[in-house]
């Protein structure tokens, strides 16, 4: 990372289109080949490590979830677990089975997301409008089983909230019909589509020992050979009765993450399928204490973007002593910055998204104003079919 | 068809001038919304091009540091008259050209190139790196779509005989369509009209994820607004004459809507099935196949002419 | 969990020459204390044997106790911890920096990820990373004031009661 004054800079952000969350970056380019790439982060810094220290126990969770409004069950349900081995409880295994099926309903959600971005990022905004349409069957879904559609707060210290109806497995199974089917025709469209292979098919490709080096993690790493997955790894919640199959790709390239995201959604699809017809019973809760006795534990899970690491210490009080949040798109920043030089300017929005940093969400309203100030409280269906009208 | 109007009322008000400009905005809303409902989107209401376009006139202007100003401001001016010069010589509505003379086809296509040479001038002016970065790209696409575009339209032109549209516009309507006499052609007048338009997948210059608006990025208020009406125009023309020269010509208003809008409606279909190109890629694609595709349908045609005189 | 002992068992011996102490604080993890200056040739060690690979570094402010009647106030430390795994063996390479010592070389060229977290761990507990190529601020604001670092348990906020949670 030097600095010469005589290079002509693009910078992308903190305010850019292709970014939806503030970042800064900084493209020296000659022309329209990018010579250098520097990168800036903290703009939304939110303090959340230090403000977790000044909270309880149970606050934190609801804290951590929302770190992200993405992968916000997997960020708790990494919490959570760390708390539990802290405290020596494990939750029951109809929670564990309920976690871990939220959570592949939200690598669902994340991995379609994700694919809408990029390839807007790569001036496709059919696939864009396409796949966006198609993930809202998953976030009803979610809704469906707990009220929310972006922060789901499904977990608790020890258990979960909401359980899994036979008629809601009904409604889980079809909408994962659904999904499947459009995602094959996403599958296909990504392997066969010419431009959309020309922006991909050998860009910022990077080899498994150079991917290895950068550190790189989650399913940027898979798409360069590594075979590199904690729910295979390190089996947490019921991973161990309902495996995963660690998806990989040997391209290394643009191309290479698209695929690999888009088998890792068939594959959740598969084990959300094998939990909801062997989902096992019992209690979905058990008792934690309020204070956590002195310890420290680590708790790793795989989000949607990859490892996440959680290192929770605590002092045997109400207040954990120190709560410490890896996230995955960290991890892969050197990435980008390092394959950026040498490529064209233009592949920079795919690149930049293809390790799918953590952009925010998409939020919703739920109790609007009328003229009268009368508070009034909208459902979602009505809502949607006003803003449908509004803009007709 | 004539039209017995006063040649003021002709330049400013029809088919010229405002008429033109609205019909622009008609036309913007219907690409628009055409597009929009292939995505699966609702798409705008029919009068967002206009309340869009009196926004943008009514705001302020900012003229940002380090450009020239006299330029800043004259290059929209510039680039709508160049524009609306161009329809005077297209059948538009499928009436006579308000104004003809031989070789104007060079003429009205040259007056559109100024148009995007003054977007990339008004880029180059600006001291913005995304500007900057769009200038060279608008540039650099103009350069290679210019001639399989010029080529292809030529093909017509030979074909009639002469290069004054509403000859050839006449020569088209008596003649079986040339979409089917001249394939290679039109497909690359239709490609070569989506790159003169920085239509996807051809928008590289204005890739809003790379380089935010391209040469546009520093315009706002005013010059913006006439940057954009000098686009839609633009659009009008280009339909006009492909469907003049390749859809068997443009003989009354009826004719005009219905092959225009046809062929709007192909340009939507194919904005939204692909993905961007990089401008290497838009310039590779362009110089190895759109002009060696209609240089060899312009030798077709020259030879099936010769040979048709020898035989 | 075979695999897991024995990957654990081989970066105990990889580490024991550096170790001040090991503990196994679960069946998966290694804890293993290490004197600052061991840390470079510790961690290159675990590189070149292919130990697994980096996961975070992690600081921890450790703020001295209330001293007793008559002693001496004792000094804080920031411990930091080096996070390595491999599938499911996690290594904690643990040391402990006073504050008036609170200086680490940079591990950066080993492991080029470690940038970002010595980065932070510079910026949030104030330990000094010998040979980090960046300057200036990677979370911070700019006009953030010097030697003033958040996640030290001293740190409660600007001109707020200590109770309240750092809002600004």
């Amino acid at each position: 990372m030097t600095t010469d004054t005589n290079k002509f800079v693009i910078p992308i952000g903190p305010q850019h289109p292709a970014l939806k969350e503030p970042a800064n970056f900084e493209f020296w380019v000659d022309g329209e080949i990018v010579t250098g790439a520097s990168v800036r982060l903290g703009y939304v810094h939110r303090g959340i490590e230090k403000g977790a220290e000044a909270r309880t126990w149970t606050q934190n969770l609801y804290l951590m979830e929302r770190i992200c409004g993405i992968c916000s069950h997997v960020h708790a349900t990494a919490y959570t677990l760390g708390v539990e081995k802290l405290a020596g409880v494990a939750a029951p295994p109809r929670a564990n089975a309920i976690r871990q099926l939220m959570g592949e309903l939200e690598r669902i959600h994340s991995h379609m997301l994700w694919l809408g971005v990029a390839a807007h990022e790569g001036g496709f905004d059919s696939l864009f409008m396409y796949s966006w349409r198609d993930r809202e069957t998953v976030m009803d879904l979610l809704e469906k089983i707990s009220g929310n559609k972006v922060h789901y707060s499904a977990n608790l210290l020890g258990g979960v909230k909401f359980d899994i109806t036979p008629e809601l497995a009904a409604e889980i199974h079809k909408g994962l019909d659904f999904l499947e089917e459009r995602n094959k025709f996403y599958l296909k469209v990504i392997t066969t589509d010419e431009t959309f292979i020309g922006r991909t098919r050998g860009i910022g490709t990077m080899t498994t020992e150079k991917a290895e080096f950068l550190g790189a993690i989650g399913p940027t790493a898979r798409a360069s050979g590594i075979a590199r997955d904690i729910r295979v790894d390190a089996p947490y919640l019921i991973y161990d009765q309902f495996p995963v199959k660690v998806m990989t790709h040997t391209s290394g390239d643009l191309h290479g993450r698209f695929i690999v995201r888009i088998n890792e959604t068939f594959e959740s699809i598969r084990v959300i399928r094998e939990i909801l017809d062997h989902l096992p019973g019992g209690e979905l809760t058990t008792r934690v204490p309020r204070r956590i006795p002195a310890g420290e534990a680590v708790s790793r899970v795989e989000a949607p973007r990859g490892e996440l690491l959680y290192f929770v210490a605590s002092n045997g009080s109400e207040k954990p002593e120190r709560v410490k949040v890896r996230t995955p798109s960290l991890c892969n920043w050197s990435t980008v910055l390092s394959l950026a030089i040498g490529l064209k300017l233009a592949d920079m929005p795919m690149l930049l998204s293809g390790i799918d940093p953590c952009f925010s969400c998409n939020d919703r309203s739920v109790g609007l104003k009328s003229a009268n100030q009368d508070p009034q409280i909208w459902s979602w269906e009505k809502l949607r079919q006003y803003g449908i009208e509004y803009y007709r | 068809m004539n039209l017995p109007l006063h040649p003021i009322l002709v330049l400013l008000i029809f088919p010229g001038g405002l008429f033109l400009i609205a019909s622009g905005l008609v036309y913007q809303w219907a690409d628009r919304k055409l597009v929009a409902r292939f995505q699966n989107r609702i798409g705008p209401r029919f009068i967002q091009p206009l309340a869009d376009t009196i926004k943008l006139l009514a705001k302020e202007e900012i003229m940002p540091e380090g450009v020239h100003k006299g330029l800043f401001i004259t290059l929209p001016i510039i680039a709508l008259a160049a524009a609306l010069t161009a329809g005077l010589y297209v059948p538009l509505f499928g009436f006579q050209p308000a104004s003809s003379f031989r070789g104007d086809l060079i003429l009205a296509l040259y007056a559109l190139s100024v148009l995007t040479l003054a977007m990339g001038l008004a880029g180059a002016n600006t001291i913005s790196s995304f500007s900057l970065v769009g200038a060279t790209r608008t540039l650099t696409q103009l350069f290679s779509y210019e001639a399989p575009f010029l080529l292809s339209l030529l093909g017509p032109a030979i074909a009639a005989g002469t290069w004054q549209i509403s000859e050839i516009n006449t020569y088209a309507g008596q003649n079986l369509w040339l979409m089917i006499a001249q394939p290679i052609g039109f497909v690359v007048a239709m490609v070569g009209l989506m790159g003169k338009l920085e239509l996807p997948p051809f928008d590289a210059p204005e890739a809003e994820t790379e380089i935010v608006a391209g040469a546009m990025t520093e315009y706002s208020g005013r010059g913006y607004a006439l940057f954009r009406l000098g686009k839609d125009v633009e659009l009008v023309i280009g339909l006009t004459l492909v469907s003049a020269f390749y859809l068997g010509g443009l003989g009354n208003p009826l004719e005009f809507v219905i092959k225009t809008l046809a062929l709007l409606l192909v340009l939507a279909l194919l904005q939204t099935a692909f993905a961007r190109l990089r401008i290497d890629q838009t310039v590779g694609l362009w110089w190895r196949a759109g002009a060696l595709l209609a240089i060899i349908q312009l030798i077709a045609i020259v030879l099936g002419r010769n040979l048709g005189s020898i035989f | 969990m075979a695999s897991t002992v024995g990957s654990l068992g081989a970066a105990e011996a990889v580490l024991t020459p550096f170790a001040v102490a090991f503990t196994r604080p679960s069946p998966e993890r290694l804890d293993v204390t290490i004197h600052p200056d061991n840390l470079l040739t510790a961690i290159r060690a675990l590189v070149d044997e292919s130990w697994g690979y980096l996961s975070a570094i992690i600081g921890i402010d450790r703020p001295a106790q209330p001293p007793a009647e008559g002693e001496l106030q004792a000094e804080g430390a920031v411990e930091v911890l080096y996070l390595f795994c491999s599938g499911a063996a996690v290594v904690t390479l643990r040391i402990n920096l006073p504050y008036s010592q609170a200086v680490i070389p940079t591990i950066s060229g080993i492991a080029p990820t470690a940038m970002l977290y010595e980065w932070e761990l510079r910026e949030m507990l104030g330990v000094d990373v010998v040979g980090l190529r960046v300057t200036g601020h990677l979370i911070l604001a700019d006009e953030w004031p010097e030697g003033v670092y958040p996640l030290r348990k001293s740190f409660t906020g600007f001109n707020q009661a200590a109770t309240v949670v750092k809002g600004a």
